[in-house]
């Protein structure tokens, strides 16, 4: 009976339906994204539609049926940013260079204007004309007409059919009414961006919704060359191979878009003194601070194993105690740290009597991330190294006590240096752990202090990835090809430091 | 007396000190929670007056929706928990039951791209879901099913990991007396296997419940308006540096989000205890 649900008609029929509901909305999605020019989310979504039809309705691959839905999820969402994330450190990818060069273009004729030498500015109504265009209608000063221009061309209006508004600007005439509401909230997104015509060499362009100046593009495109000629000063602009328009002088046309400069992220953070020192000091400190939180919460966690591996009264008590700080949420217990570390009325200063401000100071801060971070992690080593302890035969150090081995000699001898070698993956592991322990940086110091005068984002407690986030997401500067770029870095480091750690436990060899 | 001093003693002195290094800041937080005046002043360590008024704020203070934000990172985390071992487990029964060409070089790059923190890809994820709300916002950047999906493509390398090692455990005899018996791997995967592995799928299910309700930069990368905002995303939003002025309200939320997670991760001890020997190190 109940074999039939899985193997009958009602089975087939219910993989089919949700097959095919699956299907639809994968190449829905990859239709609005096709349209949308995201070819190779497009792409994705497409093929895995394939996969998933292929997979479920032929019997070519009976494992595939069952990790297929994981091994998607693990391409979109792993290994797909994992790959952006390569390809991102290749490029300038920073503001001001975030757009894809043709749009780069499109923006830099925008953007290119001169005003005339007079600068000269008319009163003008928007409106449109009988043709249903959009245009402005002014009193031209130079000329001493009313007219109305549109994108294409400029008409001049008698005087006298000239209907003006409460300010004695012209607003409507038999050709022309003004915007409706509608209309208005309609231009207002892209009124810097209207031009309208004036004659061959100017054009107008709007400074809000009741004047307008006298505007002639500064740079001419040569499209068969690709450079930028400036019409004020005759400069050419080229594409610098940096993502930039810039002249012989260095100067650059904004925006820029995104360029490939290959290992050029990587270099400069090497050859750059501004960007070496931080990311030296950086690094140094993030190493220091995994080897100290490692040491001190393994420290801390043997002493307690140790002291708590014999039968004494309350054991069981201690012990549940003792684990609640690895039990609570760490966000939570890293917000509530960072209340007691507080300068005027937390409760450590309070404890001790001093007025210590503990995030204001380089070594302070250092000391209190160091503190919390035991807080926050000696139950573990408490934990394993518990288990270990079990899991050394008590014969050893029998045979070394009948032999005349002090307690001491024991310890030292024979329980460290076996715990140590059965640890040491664990130890590693927590290194790494360590290595990027955003949360606890990001959270309790916000990786200062920083000192203020030199314009660096670095504090004096960012580790490497916490430093990171905060040249991909400064808010005005961020970087992302310059982030990906030390991304990729520190997965090799910490990469080879979790291989090894993996060499030396038996988690490869499970299935080698 | 003096043999049992000199075993035993050091021994309580020992945990009694880390005890009370330990329950420093949860009595604190217990105390100032109970504070009426909800500073972060403590004028003694011992309480005076004990009130509610900070528990009672949360949940009638309009600048602090902390039901919304409960709400949120219930059905974010439950959503990964579930979704995430129903995928996983199929998965990780292939890996450890089935055999199949490149199984072995397939547990090996799952464990490299494994080692690729997500925080590390943090802003490609970001870059890619920034796209795909320009053309679907319903699961794009800022949505709830945004993120859930960012979640589980995160957690899938560490579940079907850690899944497998419990389906290891799992004697193949069973299944392998039913495959005698001409039973499909289908079969034999809804008919044996997920019976045998409930408990463990459970277990799982709640350590990737903790995991994500403790998750905090990609949630807050993510969902930026108030409403929408997870609990940890949000206290912290609300806390946001200035200790002083929100305390009392802060620690009494942090004590009935935590709770729970207590609760949970002190009666799995047992299993969490395990997995952490088998290398895994809680975020």
């Amino acid at each position: 009976m109940l074999v039939s649900i899985f193997r009958g008609k009602f089975a087939f029929v219910l993989k089919v339906i949700s097959l095919l509901l699956i299907s639809a909305i994968l190449v829905m999605l990859a239709q609005q994204a096709l349209a949308s020019g995201e070819y190779a989310i497009a792409i994705f979504l497409g093929l895995a539609t394939f996969a998933l039809n292929f997979v479920y309705l032929t019997k070519t691959s009976i494992p595939l049926k069952f990790f297929l839905p994981g091994l998607l999820f693990l391409l979109a969402f792993v290994v797909g940013p994992v790959l952006y994330t390569l390809a991102m450190s290749g490029f300038t990818y920073q503001t001001g260079n975030t757009l894809s060069k043709e749009d780069a273009i499109v923006q830099i004729q925008k953007l290119g204007k001169v005003q005339d030498a007079n600068g000269t500015i008319f009163d003008v109504g928007v409106g449109k004309t009988s043709a249903n265009e959009l245009g402005i209608i002014y009193f031209d000063s130079l000329t001493n007409e009313f007219a109305i221009s549109t994108a294409k061309a400029r008409t001049v209006e008698p005087a006298s059919t000239i209907v003006k508004d409460d300010f004695e600007i012209p607003a409507s005439s038999p050709n022309f009414r003004p915007l409706t509401d509608n209309e208005f909230s309609a231009v207002d997104a892209q009124i810097s961006e209207l031009r309208f015509f004036y004659n061959d060499e100017f054009y107008l362009g709007l400074e809000g919704f009741q004047a307008a100046s006298l505007y002639k593009p500064s740079l001419r495109l040569d499209e068969a060359t690709g450079e930028f000629t400036s019409l004020v000063d005759g400069d050419i602009y080229r594409d610098n191979g940096r993502g930039n328009f810039a002249n012989e002088a260095g100067k650059v046309l904004e925006p820029g878009w995104r360029a490939p400069i290959w290992f050029e992220n990587y270099t400069k953070l090497f050859t750059d003194e501004r960007l070496r020192t931080p990311f030296i000091e950086v690094f140094l400190w993030t190493i220091s601070f995994a080897a100290l939180s490692v040491l001190t919460t393994f420290a801390l966690g043997l002493l307690l194993a140790i002291a708590l591996n014999k039968a004494i009264r309350g054991r069981r008590v201690y012990r549940s105690i003792l684990i609640l700080p690895y039990a609570m949420p760490s966000v939570m217990s890293i917000l509530i740290w960072g209340g007691m570390f507080d300068t005027e009325f937390g409760a450590i200063n309070n404890l001790f009597g001093t007025d210590i401000a503990w995030f204001q100071n380089a070594a302070f801060a250092r000391t209190a991330v160091i503190v919390v971070n035991l807080w926050l992690g000696f139950p573990y080593f408490y934990l394993v190294a518990s288990g270990a302890l079990q899991a050394i035969p008590a014969e050893l150090s029998e045979a070394a006590a009948i032999d005349g081995a002090s307690p001491r000699q024991i310890f030292n001898k024979i329980t460290l240096p076996l715990l140590l070698k059965i640890l040491s993956p664990l130890l590693i592991a927590s290194f790494a752990f360590n290595f990027n322990n955003f949360n606890l940086i990001y959270l309790l110091t916000g990786g200062g202090p920083i000192a203020q005068l030199d314009g660096e984002i670095a504090g004096a407690t960012d580790i490497l990835i916490s430093y990171t986030y905060k040249i991909a997401f400064n808010e005005g500067n961020s970087n992302l090809g310059l982030a990906s770029a030390i991304s990729v870095l520190i997965f090799l480091l910490v990469a080879s430091i979790s291989l090894y750690g993996l060499k030396k436990s038996k988690v490869l060899e499970d299935f080698v | 007396m003096s043999k049992w001093l000199a075993n035993n003693l050091w021994r309580h002195v020992v945990a009694i000190a880390v005890v009370l290094f330990s329950l420093f800041p949860l009595y604190l937080v217990i105390i100032s929670s109970l504070n009426p005046s909800g500073s972060l002043n403590l004028t003694s360590f011992l309480p005076r007056e004990v009130s509610w008024v900070n528990y009672e704020l949360l949940f009638t203070d309009s600048r602090i929706p902390y039901l919304t934000w409960m709400k949120n990172s219930l059905i974010i985390a439950g959503a990964v928990a579930i979704l995430s071992v129903t995928i996983g487990a199929a998965s990780a029964f292939a890996f450890s039951r089935l055999r199949f060409k490149g199984k072995v070089s397939g547990l090996k790059l799952l464990l490299l791209v494994q080692m690729f923190p997500a925080i590390l890809a943090i802003s490609a994820v970001f870059v890619i879901m920034e796209r795909v709300q320009s053309f679907a916002p319903e699961i794009g950047l800022g949505s709830k099913p945004g993120l859930l999906l960012v979640y589980l493509g995160g957690a899938m390398g560490v579940n079907i990991w850690l899944l497998k090692g419990f389906v290891d455990s799992i004697p193949a005899e069973l299944d392998e007396a039913a495959k005698v018996d001409g039973a499909s791997p289908m079969q034999i995967y809804w008919l044996i296997f997920i019976p045998l592995a409930t408990p463990v799928l459970a277990v799982v299910a709640l350590l990737s419940f903790i995991g994500t309700f403790n998750e905090f930069i990609l949630a807050r990368l993510f969902l930026v308006d108030m409403s929408e905002r997870t609990i940890a995303v949000g206290l912290q939003s609300f806390i946001g540096g200035q200790y002083s002025q929100n305390w009392g309200p802060f620690a009494a939320g942090s004590i009935i989000a935590s709770v729970p997670i207590v609760i949970i991760f002190l009666s799995l001890q047992k299993y969490i205890v395990n997995g952490l020997t088998a290398g895994s190190v809680k975020g």
